[in-house]
């Protein structure tokens, strides 16, 4: 195995968009643990019920903006990481122009309506 | 994470040319697989989270689905993916950084050795509950 760095920018990813891809996979990893423990792990059946999710929510107002910015951090990882095996392909300028206005409106609306969930959640029953 | 090129590329079906691949690049296969699996199950899991604006009903009923063997094997599969591409995410940001290069196959097999031991942790945590 070589000596030299294994990540780098690929023509058409910009060293911008690769450093963002790095650290919003380390602070992913950093908010998963504690989303992971609370979610599946300290919960009594692996599992929160709909009264528990609520309950967590209102009693620890620091959780639906840690979720929030999780699920912001996913999303912008999760479409770069599609937009680089793309690149893995070669496409023509158009194309991945096409692709970027793609990724950016899932983008846009999975975080919008990841947030719009997160407080429908926060206030229900109030 | 860039793949050594080769001289006839041909882009994401070198991912499963198995001719004169080292551990790395095999390390490179996992991450992309991995990736893709979970960037799928991302979406699906946003989707299925709306069932909590529908109230308790339609997402306790939903919960009650997901104890099933097979979502549970699922989720599973989900773990062993996270865990891999997690773990391996640190190795390639500290490699990216000039930090521990010498010991990337090092890193990759500890990597691996967690993955394989953490999966087995939450498998035997899993059946134990469900």
């Amino acid at each position: 195995m070589q000596n030299a760095p294994l990540s780098a920018p690929k023509p058409g990813e910009g060293a911008l968009l690769w450093t963002l891809k790095i650290f919003s996979g380390v602070l992913i990893l950093l908010i998963l643990i504690l989303h992971f423990l609370v979610n599946h792990y300290w919960a009594p059946n692996g599992l929160l019920s709909h009264a528990e999710v609520v309950a967590y929510y209102q009693n620890y107002p620091i959780v639906p903006f840690m979720e929030g910015f999780f699920l912001i951090f996913v999303v912008v990882h999760s479409l770069l990481g599609v937009r680089s095996i793309a690149l893995d392909l070669r496409p023509a300028p158009r194309v991945l122009r096409g692709l970027d206005v793609l990724l950016l409106a899932i983008g846009l609306i999975a975080s919008g309506y990841g947030i719009w969930l997160l407080i429908r959640v926060t206030g229900w029953g109030g | 994470m860039n793949e050594p090129k080769k001289l006839h590329s041909r882009g994401v079906l070198d991912w499963f040319d198995p001719r004169g691949r080292q551990v790395g690049g095999w390390g490179f296969i996992i991450n992309r697989i991995s990736a893709i699996g979970l960037t799928i199950y991302l979406y699906l899991h946003l989707v299925m989270l709306g069932k909590l604006a529908q109230g308790p009903e339609a997402f306790d009923a939903f919960i009650a689905t997901a104890k099933q063997p097979l979502i549970l094997f699922g989720e599973l599969l989900v773990i062993i993916a996270g865990l891999y591409h997690g773990l391996n995410g640190i190795r390639i940001a500290l490699t990216s950084f000039g930090v521990a290069v010498r010991y990337q196959r090092a890193l990759l097999i500890a990597v691996v050795l967690l993955t394989a031991a953490g999966s087995l942790f939450f498998a035997i945590r899993m059946l134990s509950i469900h």
